[in-house]
This record gives structure tokens, C-alpha cells and sequence, in this order.
């Protein structure tokens, strides 16, 4: 919305309010009609799904099904891998968005399209990449062997450390991304003002810039997790069995086993964990506004 | 950062270590160009020999990737017009008008890009198996739309906000009807946004899997989906090459998006200089 000028009247709103009005729900008409068929009725039709029986009375089979034997040690596998990538996306986001913010502009600007150009890169190629990558003769590999690292060749495909790879390398453009906007945003007024009465780089690091890009840092992680949970793609190519991912069984339930309800299941609960994640998120950022604004003022 | 930058060693480490990481992002990109051009697909790396077989192999007699691309391109084409049809009518509500439950629709948008593309994958093949719709690129455009439409949105509603609306007031106070602001102010304006949402959409659609793994049938299916099944059941060494063309593509895309953009800034200036050259305003809004 562009500022009004001092003086000049503003536009005439309240004369032209309820055309507006019309104009803006008929404007907004496609989009919510098209989601409202294309995506919240089928998430509803899913958690109907998940609560019926063949005979089509309630039930919590599926659920009970879901969160038993096999399939949740899948779910805890899900978690794992989740946590562990988000994990490494956080710590390698956060050294490459804070060596980002310190670099002269061409150089971040370089820097940056090596960060953003993969984004766009379908992650099945960059997946494939990592497969010819990690195999026992890929670059890797024959890297360590020239540098005599002992045990060369290991293993860094279809096992949990070849899948955290590929899935971190996956997510690390939405951490370092996210992160570098964050960091952008500190205000540098408060990290001098700490140096002026005395601080040594250490503390101003650990007393000033990180409380203020902790609430960034939080939910980074907390996005990276929420997006690896319902992503299967890496985990199926580069992982094992004890790798299997719960989209994954999802995609098997319906495509070989005709099992639906037990799908519909798993995915409600996917979105829960989202739904959770996503609280979390909201919490931990307004959290950190309240905060910010503490300490400027 | 001048008061966090730390001794010489320090830097030296850091930036070697935010060089690693670039690798790490940068190398399975750098591989998979040089491995299409190996003369052993699946073997050390760097390859012995180059060659051009995967590529001829693309598009030889009997193989699925011709079919592949023009499905994957049909779909993406069809769900591009969608998303933008829904992009710019929901981008003018949401910027040009008065909307109530303004903050709901805004929620509604965004839901696609943050719920597990699974869980919407999943729903969509329970709507439209029973509608034996399975397999038909008019499905698997309509559903690559959830995600693709969004994005559209996001990106028209920064273009719209960044146009000046006091240029659209000026002309409708010379007396230029709703058509003729659209057609000869708003839409010249928010032409490089339409662009980059087209590309956005067209990228979104042609490298999506999930929606596009459950809508698929024997018959039709994506460039994603067949590689992804060449990774998993046949081992075809083709694939290197239609990744390779997929990062071009990509790159490509970037490249045109960036350009429109660069074209498109200097625009709405000239426009705006009228303005402050005669003294009354500058875009920030100081009065003079």
C-alpha cells in the first residue's frame, strides 16, 4: 500500500466500500473455491477415511494399526531421520548463512545462487547425484582412498548415513535461506553498543547475537524437520530397509496393498506432527519479537 | 558483522568450512553433468571416457522419455494457465480490494506449501480414483495446481504491492475506466511478476512427485515419476542424461527470471520520475 501524502485526501473508501467488497470476494473466488475442492476436501475425505471401517462404521483400527509393530517403528524411523537432518541442515545453515553475511556483496551474491540454483533443481537429480557420489568407486570414496583414510571404501549408500546426505543436502537451502535473512536482521547497533562497554568477541556472541538469531534458529530446525517428515524421495533411493520412511508406506499401503484406510490413518497423523511443529514455530517466533523489541527499546 | 569478525585463523576456517558446504550443495549437480557425458554411466568418477550415447539413448526407439517430457510438459503447460488464472484474481483480492476473512483466504493459500505434499497427494488420488480419473494429465495438472497456485499468488501479491497505486488513482482520476487501468497501467506493471509466476508454476509442476506418483497410471506417467522408477526397478543409463537436461532446464528457467526482472525494474521508475521530478513526492512518501 503506498504511504498517503500529507495533505492529499485519501481515497474516497468509504463511498466505494462495498463495491470493493464485491470486487474482492468475486476476485477471491477461484482460489478459495479451487483449494476448498482440490485440497481441504480431500484432507477431510482422508480423515473421514482413516476413521471407518470396510463396513463403513467408526472406528480407531487404523490408528491403533498405525501406531503399532512395524509401522511405528517406521514412524520412529520418520522421527529420526527428521530430527537428524534438521539437525544438520540447522548446523551447516547456520556457518554457511553467517559466512554469507560477513562476505563483500558480489561474493554473497555468488554465494547465494550456489545456494538458491539446487533449490530448483528437482531433488530426484540431486538425489542421483549423491548415489554416483557415495558409491563405493565414487568421488568420495576414491578421495579418501587417495588420502589414505583408513577403512576406505565405507559404506555411504543404502544405510542411514548416505540417506542423512542426501536428505540434509535436500533441505539445507530453506535453513540457510531462512537463516540469512534472519542474521540480515540483526541490528549491529546492539552488538557494538555490547563491544563499547567491554565485551569480548566471545561473550557478544554468546550473550547478544545468539539470543537474537536463537528464535530464527529455532525454527529453521523447525522447518527442515516439518519437511522431512512427509519426504520419502532420498530415504527410498539411498536408504535400506531400516530406512523406510512413513510416506513412504503410505505410497506402498495405497499403490500395493489397496490398504486406504490405514494410509488415510498414517497421513492424519503426519499432520499432526505438522500441525504440532507448526504451533511450535508460531510460538517460538512471537516469542522472539516480544523479545527484540525488549531489547531495543 | 565488523564487531563479531574474529582473528585471521578464525576467517580462515570459516570460510573454509562455508566453501565445503557450498560443495556439498554444489557437487551432486557438477556430477550428474559430467557423469552424462561419460562413456561409464554407473562406474568411477571422474569418468576414463566421453561420450554422447545417453543422450542419442534419450530418444531412441522404445524408450519412455520422449513420452515422459511431453506429458510432463502438457501437464505443467495446463497447470501453469491455472495457477495463473488463480494467482492474479486472488493477488487483486487480496491487494486491490476489500476482503473479508481476509486473514482465513491468506491461510488457506499458504496451506498447500506447508502441510506434508503426501497428506494432499493422498487426498487428491481419494478423489479422483472414484471419479476413474487416474492417469488422465487433466487430473495430474488439476492437483499439481495446489501446489503451483500458491506459489503464483505469493508472487503477484509482492508485484502488486510494489506498484505505486497512486499511478492507477492518477489515471482513474483522468477519467480512465477499470478496463482501461488494467490494460494500460496495472498490467504493463505487474507484466515481470506474471512472467516469473508462470515460470515458478511451470517449475513447480514439472518436477513434482508425490501428487504426480498417485495420479499416474501404466500408461501416463511424468518425467519424475519415470526417473524415479529407472533409479529404483530398471537400471537405465539414460538417466544421467535426462537429469543433466533437467539441470539446464532449471538453470535456464533462473536465468529468464532474472532477466524479466532486471527488464522489468527500471519501468515503474520511469514512471514515478514524472512524479518526482515535479516536486510533489518521492515513492517513499516525503512530502517535499
Amino acid at each position: 500500500m503506498a504511504a498517503t501524502l500529507a495533505g492529499t485526501p485519501a481515497r474516497p473508501r468509504k463511498l466505494l466500500a462495498s463495491r470493493r467488497t464485491r470486487a474482492g470476494i468475486l476476485y477471491a473466488l477461484p482460489v478459495v473455491v479451487y483449494l476448498l475442492v482440490l485440497f481441504v476436501y480431500p484432507i477431510f475425505s482422508t480423515l473421514f477415511l482413516s476413521l471407518k471401517n470396510a463396513d463403513g462404521s467408526l472406528t480407531l483400527h487404523w490408528y491403533v494399526d498405525a501406531l503399532t509393530g512395524v509401522n511405528l517403528s517406521v514412524l520412529f524411523t520418520t522421527l529420526r531421520i527428521s530430527a537428524e537432518t534438521a539437525l544438520f541442515s540447522l548446523l551447516f545453515g547456520f556457518v554457511l548463512a553467517n559466512a554469507i553475511s560477513r562476505l563483500k556483496p558480489l561474493w554473497a551474491g555468488v554465494a547465494m545462487l550456489i545456494v538458491v540454483v539446487p533449490h530448483f533443481i528437482s531433488a530426484l537429480v540431486r538425489t542421483y547425484g549423491w548415489i554416483i557420489l557415495l558409491g563405493d568407486k565414487g568421488l568420495v570414496n576414491e578421495a579418501m582412498a587417495d588420502l589414505w583414510v583408513p577403512g576406505a571404501p565405507f559404506q555411504l549408500l543404502y544405510n542411514e548415513i548416505g540417506v542423512v546426505i542426501g536428505t540434509t543436502s535436500v533441505m539445507l537451502p530453506y535453513t540457510v535461506l531462512l537463516l540469512y535473512g534472519v542474521m540480515r536482521g540483526v541490528d549491529r547497533r546492539l552488538l557494538a553498543a555490547a563491544a563499547s562497554m567491554g565485551a569480548g568477541r566471545v561473550t557478544i556472541f554468546r550473550r547478544v547475537y545468539l539470543p537474537l538469531v536463537a528464535p530464527g534458529l529455532a525454527s529453521a530446525g523447525l522447518l527442515s524437520f516439518i519437511l522431512s517428515l512427509g519426504y520419502y524421495i532420498t530415504p527410498a533411493l539411498m536408504g535400506g530397509p531400516n530406512q523406510t520412511m512413513v510416506a513412504s508406506l503410505i505410497n506402498q499401503q495405497v499403490m500395493k496393498q489397496n490398504q486406504w484406510n490405514g494410509a488415510a490413518a498414517q497421513g492424519v497423523i503426519l499432520l499432526l506432527l505438522t500441525f504440532a511443529g507448526l504451533l511450535l514455530v508460531k510460538l517460538v517466533t512471537s516469542f522472539g519479537a516480544s523479545r527484540k523489541k525488549r531489547s531495543t527499546s | 558483522m565488523m564487531e563479531l569478525r574474529s582473528t585471521l585463523t578464525g576467517r580462515i576456517a570459516l570460510t573454509a568450512t562455508a566453501t565445503v558446504i557450498l560443495l556439498f550443495l554444489a557437487l551432486p549437480i557438477v556430477v550428474i553433468l559430467v557423469t552424462s557425458f561419460s562413456s561409464n554411466a554407473f562406474g568411477s568418477f571422474p569418468p576414463d571416457a566421453w561420450t554422447l550415447s545417453w543422450y542419442k539413448a534419450l530418444f531412441a526407439d522404445g524408450s519412455k522419455w520422449p513420452a515422459a517430457l511431453s506429458l510432463s510438459a502438457f501437464v505443467a503447460a495446463l497447470s501453469t494457465v491455472f495457477s495463473l488464472i488463480i494467482g492474479v484474481t486472488a493477488a487483486t483480492a487480496l491487494t486491490r480490494s476489500e476482503l473479508p476473512l481476509r486473514s482465513a483466504v491468506y491461510a488457506l493459500v499458504l496451506g498447500p506449501l506447508l502441510i506434508p505434499q503426501i497428506v494432499t497427494a493422498l487426498g487428491l488420488f481419494l478423489l479422483f480414483e472414484p471419479a476413474a480419473m487416474l492417469g488422465s494429465p487433466l487430473a495430474i495438472a488439476l492437483g499439481h495446481t495446489v501446489l503451483a497456485s500458491p506459489i503464483a499468488v505469493l508472487i503477484l501479491i509482492a508485484t502488486l504491492r510494489g506498484i505505486d497505486e497512486r499511478l492507477e488513482d492518477a489515471a482513474a482520476s483522468m477519467g480512465a475506466g477499470r478496463l482501461t487501468i488494467a490494460r494500460r497501467i496495472t498490467f504493463p506493471l505487474a507484466a515481470p511478476g506474471m512472467i516469473a509466476a508462470a515460470i515458478f508454476s511451470f517449475i513447480t509442476s514439472f518436477d513434482e512427485f508425490y501428487i504426480s506418483q498417485f495420479l499416474s497410471s501404466v500408461g501416463t506417467v511424468t518425467l519424475p515419476v519415470q526417473i524415479y522408477n529407472s533409479l529404483t526397478f530398471d537400471i537405465d543409463p539414460s538417466v544421467t542424461a535426462i537429469s543433466a537436461i533437467l539441470i539446464a532446464f532449471a538453470i535456464l528457467a533462473l536465468v529468464l527470471v532474472a532477466v524479466v526482472r532486471w527488464l522489468g525494474s527500471g519501468r515503474q521508475d520511469s514512471l514515478l520520475s514524472v512524479e518526482t521530478a515535479t516536486g510533489i513526492a518521492t515513492p517513499g512518501g516525503e512530502t517535499v
